[in-house]
């Protein structure tokens, strides 16, 4: 089938994929930037094993394919009597492994704010938590931007797991496989997903870009 | 609390060290309530550190400190309030790089001593017009000139109301025409009865300013004295040598 046909025929259930794939990546970038954040305040807190169990987390999340942790969330969280819906478990997936990059980002972003801001943070009485919500999260986060915003398109692709679980609506990768075991969609009906993968992709691009010259710290 | 006879900075037998490294070797030293005093001597002499440990920015292995004869607090909440009173201004500025000049000013009154915020815009303003650097409130500090910056910093120092201001070396980054500007700030706040505590290299400022010029070498105070004999007749050795290796250069 040609692309026109697809869309023809498809064009409504691709909008569809295209909500849904959306919806799933807002919710995990979301999910990812909350605990990224709370994980890398525990990596640079004042007790020792807290900062260790941090930076394990990272480690660990950091390094786990998406599928494998897929499969470990679907099919081993009912021997702990623990049936999440299809869509938790993605979400699970899809929020903890970018949480890992969201804090290597924000720690990266932490390394530009001079030490002796800090200091003088300490000099004027900030205490830990202040110092962290006024003076380092603020310019980590502004710092990192651009990393922060390759991570939500990385985050959208991570959503394409969705695909291996039976969830409706489906995603954008998912419509693709249901297309071609019903019809003959063939590149065809991958071409279409990937346009607008390519396209989400590359928009959420320009508002990093353009979010990054706003806030970006002279120095 | 405000009792004049009660030293407002109190070093007791400090002692510390770097490693093996002895950087701070039985210093004793008292700042009284509207006293400035500066310390004077050799590049790694421990001046800066002694500066540091009057805020536990750096903690001491032996002795004591105390502010308004109260021992600094271990870390702590405690230990934050007692910071939040002494003002201390670094030889590299550090204003705050997200934040306009007013804001750098207005933080600390508003997240540590939750003032409100109306006041505390308002107080900004004043320091600010009163170190002279009000015309560039919205700017952010790397659009300053470094005087500029080091002026927003003592004003931001001072929205804490502090007892007693430290300085470390501030205008050592400076360029030369630039050092003037921050020496005339500092000279007034001295003149309005701030206690200080100085670090510096300018001379001609601490002979004018001082109340009592201390002499440190290799970790020791070698010398205390009025400014007119530390500089026309200095009792110690080490002192005379210092002196006249800065008139040779
Ligand atoms: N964090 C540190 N760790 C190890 N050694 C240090 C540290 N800070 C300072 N030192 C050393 O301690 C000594 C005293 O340093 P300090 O900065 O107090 O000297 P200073 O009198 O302020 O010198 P300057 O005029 O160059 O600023 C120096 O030899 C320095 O190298
Ligand atoms: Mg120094």
């Amino acid at each position: 089938m040609s692309i026109s046909a697809l869309l023809d025929k498809y064009g409504s259930l691709y909008l569809q994929a295209m909500l849904t794939t959306w919806r799933l990546t807002v919710i995990s970038f979301a999910g990812a930037m909350l605990i990224g954040l709370i994980v890398t305040v525990i990596r640079v807190c004042p007790i020792r094993p807290l900062r260790h169990l941090g930076d394990f987390y990272v480690q660990i999340f950091r390094n786990i394919p998406g599928a494998a942790m897929l499969i470990l969330l679907v099919y081993a969280l009912p021997y702990l009597k623990l049936n999440f819906p299809y869509e938790t478990c993605v979400l699970i997936a899809t929020v903890m492994i970018p949480s890992a990059f969201c804090s290597e980002h924000l720690m990266s972003g932490m390394n530009t704010i001079s030490p002796g801001q800090i200091e003088a943070a300490r000099a004027l009485g900030f205490t830990f938590f202040q110092m962290i919500l006024r003076i380092v999260i603020p310019q980590a986060l502004r710092s990192a931007v651009l990393p922060l915003t390759n991570l939500l398109v990385a985050t959208m692709l991570t959503t394409s797991l969705a695909s291996q679980v039976p969830l409706r609506p489906r995603d954008l990768t998912g419509i693709v496989s249901y297309i071609n075991t019903r019809d003959v969609g063939g590149v065809a009906a991958f071409a279409i997903s990937a346009a607008l993968y390519c396209f989400t992709g590359l928009a959420l691009g320009r508002l990093g870009g353009w979010i990054d010259r706003k806030v970006r710290i002279l120095r | 609390m405000t009792d004049n006879n009660v030293p407002v900075i109190d070093v007791r037998h400090a002692d510390k060290h770097f490693g093996k490294l002895h950087v701070l070797r039985d210093i004793s030293l008292s700042v009284n309530r509207g006293e400035v005093v500066v310390i004077i001597g050799p590049s790694g002499s421990g001046k800066s550190t002694l500066c540091r440990t009057i805020n536990r920015l750096e903690t001491i292995d032996s002795g004591e400190i105390l502010i308004e004869g109260v021992p600094i607090p271990p870390e702590g909440k405690k230990l934050a309030a007692m910071r939040s009173r002494i003002g201390m201004v670094f030889q590299s500025f550090n204003l705050f790089a997200h934040m306009t000049i007013l804001e750098n000013v207005v933080a600390a009154p508003r997240s540590v001593l939750r003032r409100n915020k109306k006041e505390a815009r308002e107080e900004a303003l004043r320091l600010l017009e009163r170190v002279g650097v009000a015309d560039q409130k919205d700017k952010v500090p790397a659009q300053l000139s470094g005087g500029q910056q080091q002026r927003a910093a003592i004003a931001r120092a001072l929205a804490m109301r502090p007892k007693a201001m430290l300085f470390d070396e501030p205008t050592s980054a400076l360029d030369p025409e630039m050092i003037g500007e921050v020496l005339t700030v500092m000279t007034e706040l001295a003149a309005d009865g701030m206690t200080m505590l100085i670090v510096t290299h300018e001379m001609n400022f601490a002979r004018r300013v001082a109340d009592r010029i201390v002499f440190m070498d290799e970790g020791a105070i070698v010398e205390e004295n009025t400014p007119k004999e530390f500089f026309e007749c200095p009792r110690s050795r080490r002192a005379r040598d210092f002196l006249s290796s800065l008139r040779d250069r």
